[in-house]
Protein backbone atom coordinates (compact mmCIF):
# COMPACT_ATOMS: atom_id res chain seq x y z
CA UNK A 1 0.00 0.00 0.00
CA UNK A 2 1.50 3.42 -0.92
CA UNK A 3 -0.13 6.39 -0.79
CA UNK A 4 0.07 8.60 -3.72
CA UNK A 5 4.18 8.35 -3.41
CA UNK A 6 5.89 8.68 -6.84
CA UNK A 7 9.50 6.55 -7.00
CA UNK A 8 12.14 7.31 -10.05
CA UNK A 9 13.19 4.11 -11.80
CA UNK A 10 16.03 3.82 -9.19
CA UNK A 11 13.52 3.69 -6.21
CA UNK A 12 11.68 1.18 -7.83
CA UNK A 13 14.48 -0.88 -8.47
CA UNK A 14 15.27 -0.71 -4.75
CA UNK A 15 11.51 -1.38 -3.78
CA UNK A 16 11.55 -4.70 -5.69
CA UNK A 17 14.28 -5.82 -3.53
CA UNK A 18 12.80 -5.16 -0.74
CA UNK A 19 9.43 -7.21 -1.61
CA UNK A 20 12.18 -10.15 -2.79
CA UNK A 21 14.00 -9.75 0.48
CA UNK A 22 10.56 -9.43 2.89
CA UNK A 23 10.64 -13.18 3.80
CA UNK A 24 14.14 -13.00 4.43
CA UNK A 25 13.48 -10.05 6.25
CA UNK A 26 10.65 -11.78 8.15
CA UNK A 27 12.59 -14.39 9.33
CA UNK A 28 15.74 -12.06 10.75
CA UNK A 29 13.03 -9.95 12.63
CA UNK A 30 11.55 -12.96 14.25
CA UNK A 31 15.30 -14.66 14.78
CA UNK A 32 16.60 -11.46 16.10
CA UNK A 33 13.99 -10.58 18.36
CA UNK A 34 14.28 -14.59 20.04
CA UNK A 35 18.14 -14.06 20.20
CA UNK A 36 17.70 -10.69 22.18
CA UNK A 37 14.94 -11.61 24.64
CA UNK A 38 16.53 -14.59 25.48
CA UNK A 39 20.15 -13.10 26.11
CA UNK A 40 18.00 -10.48 28.43
CA UNK A 41 16.05 -13.34 30.15
CA UNK A 42 19.18 -15.31 30.80
CA UNK A 43 20.95 -12.13 32.20
CA UNK A 44 17.96 -10.92 34.58
CA UNK A 45 17.37 -8.00 32.83
CA UNK A 46 13.90 -7.14 32.68
CA UNK A 47 12.73 -4.11 30.25
CA UNK A 48 9.59 -2.32 30.11
CA UNK A 49 9.07 -3.34 26.33
CA UNK A 50 10.87 -5.09 23.58
CA UNK A 51 9.41 -4.01 19.93
CA UNK A 52 10.67 -5.43 16.47
CA UNK A 53 9.08 -4.51 13.20
CA UNK A 54 9.89 -5.01 9.77
CA UNK A 55 10.00 -1.45 7.63
CA UNK A 56 6.31 -1.40 5.63
CA UNK A 57 6.36 -0.66 2.08
CA UNK A 58 4.37 2.71 2.67
CA UNK A 59 7.22 3.58 5.01
CA UNK A 60 10.01 2.67 2.69
CA UNK A 61 8.59 4.34 -0.11
CA UNK A 62 8.65 7.59 1.93
CA UNK A 63 11.92 6.83 2.74
CA UNK A 64 12.78 6.27 -0.78
CA UNK A 65 10.90 9.33 -1.97
CA UNK A 66 12.40 11.77 -0.05
CA UNK A 67 16.44 10.34 0.06
CA UNK A 68 16.38 7.54 -2.36
CA UNK A 69 19.31 8.82 -4.12
CA UNK A 70 21.58 8.41 -1.02
CA UNK A 71 21.08 4.72 -0.91
CA UNK A 72 22.94 2.52 -3.87
CA UNK A 73 21.70 -0.83 -3.02
CA UNK A 74 18.48 -2.32 -0.49
CA UNK A 75 22.09 -3.34 2.28
CA UNK A 76 22.53 0.68 2.45
CA UNK A 77 18.93 0.67 4.05
CA UNK A 78 19.95 -0.62 7.73
CA UNK A 79 16.11 -0.18 9.32
CA UNK A 80 14.36 -2.46 7.06
CA UNK A 81 14.34 -4.64 10.27
CA UNK A 82 14.11 -2.63 13.61
CA UNK A 83 14.46 -3.77 16.73
CA UNK A 84 13.76 -1.36 20.09
CA UNK A 85 14.40 -2.31 23.85
CA UNK A 86 13.35 0.42 26.47
CA UNK A 87 14.53 -0.15 29.82
CA UNK A 88 13.46 1.46 33.09
CA UNK A 89 16.90 2.80 34.16
CA UNK A 90 19.90 4.47 32.45
CA UNK A 91 22.68 2.14 33.69
CA UNK A 92 20.37 -0.87 31.19
CA UNK A 93 20.85 1.07 28.29
CA UNK A 94 24.75 -0.01 28.51
CA UNK A 95 23.64 -3.41 29.70
CA UNK A 96 21.47 -4.06 26.85
CA UNK A 97 24.29 -2.73 24.36
CA UNK A 98 26.60 -4.90 26.40
CA UNK A 99 24.44 -7.61 25.69
CA UNK A 100 23.85 -6.55 21.85
CA UNK A 101 27.64 -6.64 21.17
CA UNK A 102 28.02 -10.14 22.40
CA UNK A 103 24.91 -11.77 20.50
CA UNK A 104 25.17 -9.82 17.30
CA UNK A 105 27.90 -8.62 15.09
CA UNK A 106 27.67 -4.39 15.49
CA UNK A 107 29.01 -2.07 12.54
CA UNK A 108 30.49 0.73 14.31
CA UNK A 109 30.79 3.05 11.31
CA UNK A 110 27.11 3.63 11.37
CA UNK A 111 26.06 3.16 14.83
CA UNK A 112 25.48 6.22 16.71
CA UNK A 113 25.81 6.95 20.80
CA UNK A 114 23.44 9.71 20.38
CA UNK A 115 23.96 10.33 24.74
CA UNK A 116 27.50 11.07 23.64
CA UNK A 117 26.62 13.90 21.05
CA UNK A 118 25.00 16.92 22.31
CA UNK A 119 26.97 20.10 22.37
CA UNK A 120 27.60 21.25 26.20
CA UNK A 121 25.15 23.11 26.50
CA UNK A 122 22.32 21.38 24.83
CA UNK A 123 19.88 19.07 25.96
CA UNK A 124 17.83 16.61 23.77
CA UNK A 125 16.91 13.56 22.12
CA UNK A 126 18.89 10.67 23.93
CA UNK A 127 19.37 7.35 22.52
CA UNK A 128 21.96 4.61 21.55
CA UNK A 129 21.73 2.98 18.04
CA UNK A 130 23.32 0.03 16.77
CA UNK A 131 23.40 -1.62 13.40
CA UNK A 132 23.80 -5.20 13.76
CA UNK A 133 24.14 -8.14 12.14
CA UNK A 134 23.49 -12.01 13.04
CA UNK A 135 26.83 -13.92 13.68
CA UNK A 136 25.37 -16.20 10.97
CA UNK A 137 25.38 -13.15 8.35
CA UNK A 138 22.61 -11.72 6.59
CA UNK A 139 20.76 -8.34 6.28
CA UNK A 140 21.63 -5.41 8.71
CA UNK A 141 19.05 -4.18 10.84
CA UNK A 142 19.09 -1.43 13.52
CA UNK A 143 18.83 -1.67 17.34
CA UNK A 144 17.66 1.20 19.62
CA UNK A 145 17.98 1.11 23.69
CA UNK A 146 16.83 3.51 25.20
CA UNK A 147 14.78 4.10 29.09
CA UNK A 148 11.17 4.96 29.10
CA UNK A 149 11.21 8.61 29.47
CA UNK A 150 14.09 9.12 26.59
CA UNK A 151 11.06 7.21 24.95
CA UNK A 152 8.52 9.31 26.17
CA UNK A 153 10.72 12.77 24.95
CA UNK A 154 11.34 10.96 21.77
CA UNK A 155 7.06 10.42 21.35
CA UNK A 156 6.38 13.62 21.97
CA UNK A 157 8.90 15.40 20.17
CA UNK A 158 7.73 13.43 17.36
CA UNK A 159 4.13 14.31 17.69
CA UNK A 160 4.84 17.72 18.17
CA UNK A 161 6.58 17.18 14.92
CA UNK A 162 10.03 19.18 16.55
CA UNK A 163 11.76 17.83 13.43
CA UNK A 164 9.20 18.84 11.13
CA UNK A 165 9.25 21.07 7.99
CA UNK A 166 8.52 24.16 10.27
CA UNK A 167 11.52 25.91 11.52
CA UNK A 168 10.71 26.31 15.43
CA UNK A 169 11.35 29.55 16.84
CA UNK A 170 14.35 29.43 19.33
CA UNK A 171 12.03 30.62 22.41
CA UNK A 172 10.12 27.10 21.75
CA UNK A 173 13.61 25.38 20.96
CA UNK A 174 14.81 26.67 24.47
CA UNK A 175 11.10 24.90 26.28
CA UNK A 176 12.01 21.82 24.31
CA UNK A 177 15.21 21.90 25.51
CA UNK A 178 14.22 22.68 29.38
CA UNK A 179 12.10 19.94 29.24
CA UNK A 180 14.78 17.81 27.89
CA UNK A 181 17.03 18.52 30.63
CA UNK A 182 14.39 17.81 33.45
CA UNK A 183 13.71 14.43 31.92
CA UNK A 184 17.31 13.33 31.89
CA UNK A 185 17.69 14.64 35.37
CA UNK A 186 14.59 12.28 36.06
CA UNK A 187 16.16 9.72 34.82
CA UNK A 188 19.33 9.85 36.41
CA UNK A 189 17.87 10.48 39.87
CA UNK A 190 15.58 7.52 39.50
CA UNK A 191 18.92 5.35 39.04
CA UNK A 192 21.08 7.23 41.52
CA UNK A 193 17.41 6.25 43.93
CA UNK A 194 17.17 2.69 42.83
CA UNK A 195 21.48 1.72 43.43
CA UNK A 196 20.97 4.00 47.13
CA UNK A 197 17.82 1.39 47.92
CA UNK A 198 19.69 -1.51 46.37
CA UNK A 199 22.72 -0.73 48.58
CA UNK A 200 20.23 -0.22 51.80
CA UNK A 201 18.59 -3.64 50.89
CA UNK A 202 22.37 -4.96 51.29
CA UNK A 203 23.06 -3.82 54.20
CA UNK A 204 19.29 -4.64 56.13
CA UNK A 205 20.43 -7.96 54.73
CA UNK A 206 23.59 -8.16 56.26
CA UNK A 207 22.93 -6.80 59.70
CA UNK A 208 20.06 -9.78 59.85
CA UNK A 209 22.37 -12.49 58.43
CA UNK A 210 24.82 -11.30 61.01
CA UNK A 211 22.27 -11.33 64.14
CA UNK A 212 22.00 -7.96 64.42
CA UNK A 213 18.51 -8.10 64.91
CA UNK A 214 17.19 -5.20 67.19
CA UNK A 215 18.97 -3.13 64.53
CA UNK A 216 16.93 -3.97 61.90
CA UNK A 217 13.05 -2.04 61.23
CA UNK A 218 10.99 -4.45 59.99
CA UNK A 219 9.57 -4.26 56.48
CA UNK A 220 8.49 -6.21 54.01
CA UNK A 221 12.12 -6.64 52.87
CA UNK A 222 13.18 -6.79 56.05
CA UNK A 223 11.20 -9.58 56.88
CA UNK A 224 11.86 -11.29 53.65
CA UNK A 225 15.22 -11.57 54.53
CA UNK A 226 14.34 -12.48 57.91
CA UNK A 227 12.11 -15.40 56.74
CA UNK A 228 15.43 -16.64 55.01
CA UNK A 229 16.76 -17.36 58.32
CA UNK A 230 14.22 -19.61 58.72
CA UNK A 231 12.89 -18.37 62.25
CA UNK A 232 9.73 -20.75 62.44
CA UNK A 233 10.96 -23.90 60.85
CA UNK A 234 12.10 -25.17 64.53
CA UNK A 235 8.13 -24.34 66.20
CA UNK A 236 6.72 -25.41 62.99
CA UNK A 237 8.51 -28.99 62.77
CA UNK A 238 7.27 -29.14 66.75
CA UNK A 239 3.63 -28.67 65.80
CA UNK A 240 4.16 -30.92 62.62
CA UNK A 241 5.36 -33.90 65.04
CA UNK A 242 2.34 -33.70 66.51
CA UNK A 243 0.22 -35.75 63.93
CA UNK A 244 3.88 -36.43 62.03
CA UNK A 245 2.37 -33.83 59.57
CA UNK A 246 3.73 -32.78 56.32
CA UNK A 247 4.70 -28.92 56.02
CA UNK A 248 3.06 -27.50 52.97
CA UNK A 249 4.99 -24.45 51.84
CA UNK A 250 3.23 -21.01 51.37
CA UNK A 251 3.70 -17.23 51.87
CA UNK A 252 3.99 -16.08 55.05
CA UNK A 253 3.92 -12.23 54.28
CA UNK A 254 0.32 -11.84 54.70
CA UNK A 255 1.05 -12.26 58.80
CA UNK A 256 3.49 -8.80 58.54
CA UNK A 257 0.26 -6.37 59.34
CA UNK A 258 -0.73 -8.44 62.26
CA UNK A 259 3.25 -8.28 63.47
CA UNK A 260 3.35 -4.40 63.07
CA UNK A 261 -0.08 -4.37 64.96
CA UNK A 262 0.98 -6.10 67.85
CA UNK A 263 3.88 -3.08 67.91
CA UNK A 264 6.53 -5.11 67.05
CA UNK A 265 8.89 -2.53 65.50
CA UNK A 266 12.23 -4.40 64.83
CA UNK A 267 13.00 -7.87 63.44
CA UNK A 268 14.76 -8.24 67.00
CA UNK A 269 11.18 -7.48 68.18
CA UNK A 270 9.79 -10.52 65.92
CA UNK A 271 12.53 -12.32 67.53
CA UNK A 272 11.77 -11.79 70.84
CA UNK A 273 7.66 -12.61 70.03
CA UNK A 274 8.69 -15.80 68.86
CA UNK A 275 10.65 -16.53 71.91
CA UNK A 276 8.38 -15.90 74.37
CA UNK A 277 5.68 -17.51 72.98
CA UNK A 278 6.84 -20.52 71.22
CA UNK A 279 5.96 -23.05 74.08
CA UNK A 280 2.21 -21.35 74.34
CA UNK A 281 1.64 -21.84 70.51
CA UNK A 282 3.02 -24.60 70.87
CA UNK A 283 0.64 -26.42 73.99
CA UNK A 284 -2.29 -24.11 71.74
CA UNK A 285 -1.39 -26.58 68.44
CA UNK A 286 -1.16 -29.24 70.07
CA UNK A 287 -4.39 -28.68 71.76
CA UNK A 288 -6.36 -28.31 68.51
CA UNK A 289 -4.27 -30.79 66.20
CA UNK A 290 -3.83 -33.79 68.60
CA UNK A 291 -7.46 -34.35 68.47
CA UNK A 292 -7.36 -35.19 64.82
CA UNK A 293 -5.73 -37.01 62.26
CA UNK A 294 -4.76 -34.03 60.37
CA UNK A 295 -1.50 -34.92 58.88
CA UNK A 296 -0.81 -31.83 56.64
CA UNK A 297 0.30 -28.41 57.76
CA UNK A 298 0.96 -25.03 56.08
CA UNK A 299 4.50 -23.41 56.92
CA UNK A 300 2.82 -20.70 58.37
CA UNK A 301 1.18 -22.47 61.06
CA UNK A 302 3.68 -21.73 63.69
CA UNK A 303 3.32 -18.12 63.14
CA UNK A 304 -0.91 -18.37 62.98
CA UNK A 305 -0.34 -20.05 66.67
CA UNK A 306 2.37 -17.31 67.79
CA UNK A 307 -0.05 -14.34 66.24
CA UNK A 308 -3.22 -15.89 68.23
CA UNK A 309 -1.43 -16.86 71.70
CA UNK A 310 -0.14 -13.34 71.59
CA UNK A 311 -3.65 -11.81 71.24
CA UNK A 312 -4.65 -13.87 73.72
CA UNK A 313 -2.15 -13.38 76.33
CA UNK A 314 -3.24 -9.64 75.85
CA UNK A 315 -6.90 -9.81 76.11
CA UNK A 316 -7.13 -9.18 72.67
CA UNK A 317 -10.23 -11.59 73.10
CA UNK A 318 -12.89 -12.27 70.67
CA UNK A 319 -12.70 -8.88 68.68
CA UNK A 320 -8.64 -9.64 68.42
CA UNK A 321 -9.00 -12.67 67.40
CA UNK A 322 -11.31 -12.06 64.64
CA UNK A 323 -9.28 -9.26 63.69
CA UNK A 324 -5.94 -11.05 63.76
CA UNK A 325 -8.79 -13.79 61.42
CA UNK A 326 -9.68 -10.42 59.31
CA UNK A 327 -6.15 -10.02 58.60
CA UNK A 328 -4.92 -13.08 57.43
CA UNK A 329 -7.78 -14.23 55.76
CA UNK A 330 -9.91 -11.28 54.48
CA UNK A 331 -12.62 -9.92 56.41
CA UNK A 332 -15.37 -12.24 57.22
CA UNK A 333 -18.01 -12.71 59.40
CA UNK A 334 -17.44 -16.41 59.82
CA UNK A 335 -13.97 -15.13 61.17
CA UNK A 336 -16.10 -14.80 64.37
CA UNK A 337 -17.28 -18.50 64.36
CA UNK A 338 -13.49 -19.09 64.03
CA UNK A 339 -12.54 -16.65 67.01
CA UNK A 340 -15.49 -18.28 69.37
CA UNK A 341 -14.28 -21.46 68.30
CA UNK A 342 -10.66 -20.70 69.10
CA UNK A 343 -11.34 -18.62 73.04
CA UNK A 344 -13.40 -21.74 73.97
CA UNK A 345 -10.72 -24.16 73.41
CA UNK A 346 -8.07 -22.14 74.34
CA UNK A 347 -9.66 -21.85 77.99
CA UNK A 348 -8.04 -24.52 79.17
CA UNK A 349 -4.69 -23.66 78.53
CA UNK A 350 -1.66 -22.67 81.00
CA UNK A 351 -1.36 -19.26 79.75
CA UNK A 352 -4.92 -18.98 80.16
CA UNK A 353 -5.08 -19.11 83.43
CA UNK A 354 -6.36 -16.53 85.67
CA UNK A 355 -7.99 -14.78 82.52
CA UNK A 356 -11.44 -15.26 82.73
CA UNK A 357 -14.07 -15.87 79.63
CA UNK A 358 -15.74 -12.08 80.74
CA UNK A 359 -12.46 -10.40 80.23
CA UNK A 360 -11.45 -12.55 77.03
CA UNK A 361 -14.55 -11.80 75.49
CA UNK B 1 -18.86 -39.57 48.95
CA UNK B 2 -20.32 -37.98 45.36
CA UNK B 3 -18.74 -35.20 43.42
CA UNK B 4 -20.05 -33.73 40.42
CA UNK B 5 -18.70 -31.12 37.79
CA UNK B 6 -20.30 -28.47 35.91
CA UNK B 7 -19.39 -25.76 34.35
CA UNK B 8 -22.03 -22.34 35.26
CA UNK B 9 -21.53 -19.01 33.57
CA UNK B 10 -17.65 -19.76 32.47
CA UNK B 11 -16.95 -21.56 35.71
CA UNK B 12 -16.07 -24.64 36.49
CA UNK B 13 -18.13 -25.97 39.47
CA UNK B 14 -17.12 -28.89 41.78
CA UNK B 15 -20.19 -29.90 44.00
CA UNK B 16 -18.97 -32.46 46.58
CA UNK B 17 -21.37 -34.29 48.99
CA UNK B 18 -21.04 -36.51 51.75
CA UNK B 19 -17.63 -37.22 53.56
CA UNK B 20 -14.15 -36.37 52.14
CA UNK B 21 -12.14 -39.10 53.98
CA UNK B 22 -9.13 -40.52 53.25
CA UNK B 23 -10.82 -44.04 51.53
CA UNK B 24 -13.00 -41.59 49.68
CA UNK B 25 -10.20 -39.11 48.30
CA UNK B 26 -8.47 -40.95 45.33
CA UNK B 27 -12.46 -41.67 43.67
CA UNK B 28 -13.09 -37.97 44.31
CA UNK B 29 -9.78 -36.57 43.12
CA UNK B 30 -10.07 -38.89 39.99
CA UNK B 31 -13.50 -37.38 39.48
CA UNK B 32 -12.28 -33.85 39.84
CA UNK B 33 -9.73 -34.16 37.28
CA UNK B 34 -11.30 -31.72 34.91
CA UNK B 35 -10.71 -28.98 37.53
CA UNK B 36 -6.91 -29.38 36.96
CA UNK B 37 -6.91 -29.21 33.67
CA UNK B 38 -8.75 -26.22 33.50
CA UNK B 39 -7.87 -23.43 31.42
CA UNK B 40 -7.63 -20.12 33.15
CA UNK B 41 -11.08 -20.39 34.44
CA UNK B 42 -12.43 -19.56 37.88
CA UNK B 43 -12.90 -22.82 39.81
CA UNK B 44 -15.99 -23.25 42.71
CA UNK B 45 -15.47 -26.24 45.39
CA UNK B 46 -19.39 -26.26 46.35
CA UNK B 47 -19.02 -27.57 50.01
CA UNK B 48 -22.68 -26.98 51.22
CA UNK B 49 -23.25 -31.06 51.48
CA UNK B 50 -19.81 -31.90 52.30
CA UNK B 51 -19.81 -33.38 55.53
CA UNK B 52 -16.11 -33.64 56.82
CA UNK B 53 -12.79 -33.16 54.77
CA UNK B 54 -9.19 -35.34 55.65
CA UNK B 55 -5.95 -34.38 55.36
CA UNK B 56 -6.13 -36.28 51.84
CA UNK B 57 -9.16 -33.80 51.08
CA UNK B 58 -6.81 -31.13 51.94
CA UNK B 59 -4.05 -31.89 49.31
CA UNK B 60 -6.76 -32.62 46.63
CA UNK B 61 -7.68 -28.75 47.29
CA UNK B 62 -4.30 -27.90 47.82
CA UNK B 63 -3.28 -29.73 44.32
CA UNK B 64 -6.15 -27.77 42.28
CA UNK B 65 -4.86 -24.60 43.81
CA UNK B 66 -1.77 -25.25 42.51
CA UNK B 67 -2.61 -26.30 39.42
CA UNK B 68 -5.33 -23.44 38.69
CA UNK B 69 -3.57 -20.31 40.44
CA UNK B 70 -0.71 -20.03 37.61
CA UNK B 71 -3.05 -20.15 34.42
CA UNK B 72 -4.95 -17.24 35.96
CA UNK B 73 -7.68 -18.27 37.78
CA UNK B 74 -9.19 -18.47 41.16
CA UNK B 75 -10.38 -21.32 43.30
CA UNK B 76 -13.45 -20.51 45.54
CA UNK B 77 -14.34 -22.45 48.24
CA UNK B 78 -18.82 -22.09 48.49
CA UNK B 79 -21.00 -23.19 51.35
CA UNK B 80 -18.48 -24.81 53.63
CA UNK B 81 -19.51 -25.74 57.47
CA UNK B 82 -18.16 -24.15 60.41
CA UNK B 83 -16.61 -27.57 61.53
CA UNK B 84 -14.80 -27.81 58.03
CA UNK B 85 -13.49 -23.43 58.20
CA UNK B 86 -11.84 -24.83 61.52
CA UNK B 87 -9.98 -27.73 59.98
CA UNK B 88 -8.59 -25.07 57.16
CA UNK B 89 -7.97 -22.71 59.97
CA UNK B 90 -5.92 -25.06 62.64
CA UNK B 91 -3.68 -26.00 59.36
CA UNK B 92 -3.49 -22.82 58.51
CA UNK B 93 -4.43 -22.86 55.10
CA UNK B 94 -7.68 -20.68 55.01
CA UNK B 95 -5.88 -17.85 53.51
CA UNK B 96 -4.84 -19.70 50.73
CA UNK B 97 -8.74 -19.95 49.52
CA UNK B 98 -11.21 -17.32 48.65
CA UNK B 99 -14.54 -18.74 50.66
CA UNK B 100 -18.15 -17.61 49.16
Amino acid sequence: MRNNVKLDPHGEELMQRYRDLLPTLEGLAREADGLLRQALREQGIYVTAIECRVKTEQSLAGKLELKGAKYKTIDDITDLVGMRVITFYTDEVDKVAAIAKRIFDIDWKESVDKRKLHQLDAFGYNSLHFICRLKTGGPRFELQMRTALQHVWSTIEHDIGYKGAVKIPNEYKRQFSRLAGMLELIDDEFSRLRTVLTDYRRQIQSLVKSGQLSEVPLSADTFRSYLDLKPFERLNRRIAAVNQAEVYPVSMMPFLPVLESFGLDTIGDVQQFIEENSEDAYQLALSQLAVTDLDILSSSAALQYLCLVYVLKHNGGREGLKSLYDTINGESDSNAILADMMLEQAETLPFMKGKTHEESM
Amino acid sequence: MKTTIQEQDGNLVAILEGRLDTAAAPETEKAMAPLYNSQGQNVIIDCTALEYVSSSGLRIFLGILKSVKPKGGHVYIKGISDDIRAIFAMTGFVNLFEFK
